[in-house]
């Protein structure tokens, strides 16, 4: 893998990073965000592969799995808790969910 | 001790008297309150004739010190002297002192017990003081006697207790006096820093070597001292109000001694007064008036306690006169003459008051002639002897001795003389007037009630006092003599108008009493007898605004009101430390640096409530505030050689 | 050591004083008296057994020697003679409160406690132990006033606190700038007189002095607090307040200007003559308008510290033989009127002079004694006062005569006053409040006392004189050094 590949690897890390960031921040949807956090996962499992690839370190793999767990683990509790969201208190919007504002 | 410490024990039996009257045992009975009184008086007078019999046998200047103190550079030697001038002046205070306490005795039969020992008392410690002051030989001894007479007769002339005329009299009269003695005070103690010493032959040597103008002021000074104390013009308005005490009060003090005092000064620095000429002039010219207006008023007076005081005002006037043409021992002839029949007219006065119920009129010695003859008697002797009827009495020769000095002395001396004839003829007009009314019938309304006889202590002195004011005229020459001048010829033309002054001044009387409208004209002038209202003016100019300023001082305002601020200079730095207090803490009770403090304080709530605003409660914008912390960190670690902590 | 025990005595008797009100008969007074007469005695050996020298006694012991704080102690003729006045007048206070009866532990403790603070002010030459004394006096005597006073009392205590206490900072001003520029530092008043200070400096410093001095004393226009602390005061304070207190502000006038500074004392001199002169006619004139009979006597306590401020102002022999002299004859014949004026008022409850009346005809003796102390007042010759005054008169004379004059004309109102004063209590019919119960002899004792020292002063002048000659010598020659 040559530097310029890292290169471009790692900017394209980057715009899934930002784009899942974006939709993150910006779209209100609770499964919306859910999906732009798992783009959002996306970029740094990329950016752990290229380094890996690049140094031919296996490390970089181990944590892209150690990711892949992250994101199931947190999609099921998201899952879970956008359910219990819907079903107790009919919402879909995240920022309804605001009760611990002070 | 020297040889003459005998001399010192001439005023101790008055002294001892003093003490044991006023603060001795409390069981004395009134007998013997009167035998201690009458004990004391004569035994200093046993004394002082002793002294003058020793001075006059021989050498008659004697000297008797008592103690001498250090102060500084000056030494305070004082003494007690016997010269002649001490010796004629005291012999008479003595003696006459001894007639009016023996008078006194009967005088004060019916007072309490405990009024007839203060009474006693002050007449004794009087006596005392005023033969301290006679024999001073310095001028401590002399002023401690003069002070000490003023404060006798301030209580003595409020003796009644009951009667507070008497106590306002005695007021004024110490307030008076006491201007005088602060003038003497002050001449003496300016005479005592120039001399550095006491004695008086030492002070009136000094104030011969001083510069002229300071000797004049200590003249002056002295001169007021004793204006004062004689009841001379301008400072005669005391006298009158002064006879609200009793009559032996006023027959010893304010006739014979006390008021003579001022004579005696002036005698006693006379060689101070020949240095100094203008005064001299000035002294004789207040002699004159004050005899002449003396005289004057003396003639409305329907009192008779008050024609004797104005009287005594005249004949003290008489005795400046001379000493201001510089014949002072002529003076103290006339003190001498003078104090017998002036104590003898009050104290006859006084019996003949007592028996007409005690009123002091005139018109009450109407009867006397027959009701008290003695006294009546004794009263026309010495009524005769005041106004100096020619050759038989003795006080035409003083008088007459008096004007001599005055014709021959120069062109000031025959207007002198001028105006003491004119006295003279008033004087005999009041005296006559006097007798001819107690020869009179009895035009009393009412009997008086029936007191009993004068006993022989009243008699005895009237009797004895009549004889020597008609014989005293022997005693004339001799005392001139005796106090070291030639006596003064007499012009014959000077005895001649004397003489026909005084036979004016009688059938004056007479006529008077020819014509009764002229009297009653004479008793509507009430002007003229209140002394021409001198006193009233002294009361509006000085003791009006006095007062007035004592009261405002104390914030009392007219109405007697308490409005205004007490003691307004004490009350000033109060006032003032109180608003600067008052300022102080309305400017530091407002604690600024608290109120930093309380506003940083007061801040951090706004604070709060501003941070507050961050925590939204929404997912996503805590997810901004992660990433963005994310983001710091990073830049914070990440090693990249552009950054400055790298 | 004599010379601690005036001061050691007194303060442990009257600390006694307060555990001995509780044994009963009387035993608190008796220990009180024991510790102001013990001292007396033991000042009388010291004095007989004395240097006839400069200084009678001296003690010194170092107390803070790095900070330079001794205890100094000297005597001489005017201290010996003060030290005298204040213990006998404190035993008369003692004698005439026979019939205090509450807290009369702590009554007792607080007489004596003034006594040794006022002999401590005489005593001392350390000028920081001095000043120690100085504030000392006021905390024992305002207890006097306002817990044993009687009208509006704790108004005039507190009066007299904070005016003297607020001069008194003047004095603790002075006194440090004093000691602490001090090569070395040093507060000791003979060392202190070495020093060469500039005249400017001098003036300064000789104000902060005066200002405690002379609201002391007390001279118009600081004397306000004096009627309404004597008036109030009970007739034990008001003895001790007139007889001893303002004596002690006298006394710091008459030693430490001279001896210190005495180019601004020389500097000051005219404008002191002018005050006391201006003090005395003052408080004549408003002693003549008063109707409260201890108010009176208070105001012309004024008059008469004025004229011993002339006196010191003066600056020569007679002035200031005058002035110690009127001190002590003051200290004899104030003390005397206000035990009399207080006898009065245990009597008949009232001292309005329009009440009281006819005393001559009910009590002769106390007719007599009141008016043997007016005499004093009026400075009648044969008396202390007579000799104080005129001394100092013929000092004034020295200078400029316009004093001289001042001080007369203050002597011609005291007769308006005293007779006022005598004639509505002495003279007349008996007022509404009379007077029936003469003098006894239990108090007649200290009547008698200070009517000796009054007359036996007044005709024996050589037993004043001769004992404060020293003081004056030494305070005129320290002037007369840098007289121009």
């Amino acid at each position: 893998m040559t530097d310029q590949s890292l290169a471009i690897l790692l900017v394209l890390a980057t715009t899934l990073f930002a784009v899942g960031l974006f939709g993150v921040l910006v779209r209100r949807g609770v499964l919306l965000q859910l999906i732009a956090l798992e783009v959002l996962l996306a970029g740094p499992a990329l950016a752990f592969i290229a380094a890996g690839a690049r140094r031919g370190d296996a490390q970089g793999q181990a944590m892209f799995v150690i990711l892949l767990v992250f994101a199931a683990a947190e999609v099921a509790i998201g899952l879970a808790l956008y359910l219990r969201l819907r079903r107790c208190a009919d919402v879909s919007d995240s920022d309804s969910v605001s009760q611990l504002r002070s | 001790m020297s040889s003459n410490f005998w001399l010192l024990l001439v005023p101790v039996p008055t002294l001892a008297a003093f003490m044991t009257l006023a603060f001795g045992p409390f069981w004395l009975g009134p007998s013997q309150v009167r035998a201690v009184a009458l004990a004391g008086a004569w035994l200093t007078a046993a004394l002082m004739l002793a002294a003058s019999g020793v001075c006059a046998s021989g050498t008659c200047h004697l000297l008797a010190p008592v103690f001498t103190v250090k102060v500084g550079t000056a030494s305070v030697a004082l003494a007690l002297i016997l010269d002649p001038l001490a010796t004629v002046v005291g012999t008479t205070v003595a003696i006459v002192g001894g007639f009016v306490i023996s008078y006194s005795l009967g005088y004060m039969a019916r007072a309490r017990l405990a009024d007839l020992r203060r009474f006693f008392a002050y007449m004794n410690l009087f006596l005392g003081a005023m033969l301290t002051m006679v024999m001073a030989g310095d001028s401590i001894n002399f002023f401690l006697g003069w002070e000490m007479m003023g404060l006798c007769s301030f209580f003595l002339i409020g003796y009644n207790m009951s009667l507070p005329r008497a106590f306002a009299a005695g007021r004024k009269a110490f307030v008076i006096t006491r201007f005088g003695d602060v003038l003497l005070l002050a001449g003496l103690l300016l005479l005592f820093y120039e001399a550095g010493g006491v004695r008086i032959d030492a002070l009136v040597n000094a104030a011969l070597v001083m510069p002229p103008g300071r000797r004049s002021v200590v003249a002056v000074l002295l001169l007021g001292g004793a204006l004062a104390k004689s009841a001379q013009l301008p400072f005669h308005t005391w006298l009158p109000v002064a006879m609200a005490g009793p009559t032996p009060v006023s027959a010893l003090l304010h006739s014979a001694t006390m008021v003579a005092a001022g004579a005696f000064l002036l005698a006693r620095f006379a060689p101070l007064f020949a240095a100094t000429p203008e005064v001299l002039a000035a002294v004789a010219m207040v002699g004159a008036f004050s005899s002449c207006f003396g005289a004057l008023v003396a003639v409305f007076q329907t009192d008779v306690k008050r024609m004797l005081a104005y009287s005594s005002i005249s004949q003290i006037g008489f005795m400046i006169i001379s000493i201001g043409v510089g014949a002072p021992q002529v003076a103290i002839a006339h003190f001498v003459i003078h104090a017998i029949f002036k104590s003898l007219l009050f104290l006859s006065a006084g019996d003949m008051a007592y028996a007409a119920g005690g009123r002091t009129d005139i018109a009450a010695l109407a009867g006397s002639s027959t009701r008290r003859p003695i006294a009546y008697f004794s009263f026309a002797a010495g009524a005769a002897s005041l106004a100096g009827l020619p050759l038989i009495t003795a006080g035409w020769w003083s008088k007459e001795a008096i004007l001599a000095s005055a014709v021959s002395a120069g062109p000031l001396g025959e207007i002198l003389w001028s105006l003491a004839l004119i006295a003279v003829a008033l004087t005999a007009t009041y005296a006559t007037r006097a007798v001819l009314v107690g020869a009179g019938p009895s035009t009393l309304l009412a009997r008086p009630p029936a007191v009993p006889p004068a006993g022989i202590a009243t008699n005895a002195p009237l009797v004895l006092l009549a004889a020597a004011s008609l014989a005293g005229g022997l005693l004339v020459g001799p005392i001139v003599r005796f106090l070291g001048a030639a006596e003064p010829d007499t012009p014959a033309f000077s005895a001649i108008v004397g003489a026909a002054a005084v036979l004016l001044g009688v059938s004056a009387a007479f006529a008077l009493r020819r014509h009764p409208h002229l009297a009653s004209r004479i008793a509507r002038a009430r002007k003229v007898r209140q002394g021409f209202r001198i006193d009233a003016v002294y009361q509006q100019r000085f003791v009006r605004p006095f007062r007035h300023l004592a009261y405002w001082l104390n914030g009392v305002r007219r109405g007697g009101r308490s409005s205004g601020i007490v003691d307004p200079l004490g009350a000033v730095p109060v006032l003032g430390i109180v608003w600067l207090v008052r300022r102080m803490i309305h400017w530091a009770a407002v604690d600024r640096v608290d109120r930093v403090w309380m506003r940083l304080a007061g801040m951090v709530p706004e604070l709060s409530s501003f941070s507050r605003r961050s925590q939204t409660g929404r997912v996503r914008d805590y997810a901004l505030s992660l990433i963005f912390g994310i983001a710091a960190l990073l830049l914070l670690a990440l090693k990249s050689p552009r950054l400055p902590w790298h | 050591m004599a010379l601690t025990l005036q001061i050691l005595l007194p303060f442990f008797g009257g600390l006694a004083c307060i555990p001995a009100a509780r044994l009963g008969r009387n035993a608190e007074r008796w220990v009180a008296l024991a510790s102001l007469l013990i001292p007396l005695m033991v000042l009388g050996l010291t004095c007989l057994g004395g240097d006839p020298g400069r200084w009678i006694a001296q003690y010194r012991v170092a107390w803070a020697p790095s900070l330079g704080i001794d205890v100094i102690f000297a005597l001489d003729g005017l201290s010996a003679l003060l030290l005298a006045v204040s213990l006998v007048l404190g035993a008369v206070s003692v004698v005439i409160s026979w019939q205090v009866h509450e807290r009369s532990g702590l009554f007792h403790a607080a007489l004596c406690w003034t006594v040794a603070a006022s002999n401590g002010v005489f005593l001392s030459f350390d000028l920081l132990v001095f000043a120690f004394f100085w504030e000392g006096m006021l905390v024992p005597s305002f207890l006097l006033i306002a817990l044993w006073g009687h009208g509006k009392r704790e108004a005039a205590a507190i009066k007299f606190l904070v005016f003297n206490a607020v001069a008194g900072l003047g004095l603790l001003a002075a006194v440090f700038y004093l000691g602490a520029t001090g090569r070395p530092v040093s507060f000791d008043a003979f060392v202190l007189q070495g020093r060469h200070l500039a005249p400017i400096t001098q003036v300064w410093l000789l104000l902060g002095f005066a200002l405690a001095f002379l609201v002391k004393l007390p001279v118009p226009p600081l004397h306000a607090w004096l009627p309404d602390a004597h008036t109030q005061a009970p007739t034990a304070g008001s003895i001790l307040l007139a007889g001893l207190l303002l004596k002690t502000g006298a006394y710091g006038l008459f030693r430490f200007p001279a001896m210190l500074f005495p180019n601004g004392f020389l500097a000051l001199a005219p404008y002191g003559l002018a005050l006391g002169g201006f003090g005395a006619v003052y408080g004549a004139t408003l002693a003549c308008a008063q109707t409260d009979a201890k108010r009176l006597v208070a105001y012309t306590s004024v008059a008469h510290m004025s004229i011993v401020l002339m006196g010191i102002c003066g600056g020569r022999h007679f002035a200031m033989t005058g002035a110690a002299v009127q001190m002590i004859a003051h200290a004899f014949s104030a003390s005397a009127l206000f035990l009399l004026i207080g006898m009065v008022y245990d009597r008949v409850g009232t001292r309005d002079l329009r009440k009281l009346g006819g005393l001559q005809q009910t009590a002769p003796r106390f007719a007599a004694a009141f008016a043997l102390f007016f005499s004093a007042a009026l400075a009648m010759p044969g008396t202390a006062n007579f000799l104080g005054e005129s001394l100092v008169i013929t000092g004034m004379f020295q200078g400029n005569w316009i004093f001289a004059a001042v001080a007369l004309v203050s002597l011609l109102i005291a007769v308006v006053y005293a007779t006022r004063l005598l004639i509505a209590i002495i003279f007349g019919a008996p007022g509404p409040a009379a007077v029936t119960q003469d003098l006894s002899l239990g108090e007649l004792a200290p009547i008698v006392v200070l009517a000796a020292g009054t007359i036996l002063f007044g005709l024996f002048p050589q037993l004043l004189i001769l004992p404060l000659a020293t003081a004056v010598d030494a305070a005129v020659a320290s002037l007369d050094a840098v007289r121009p």
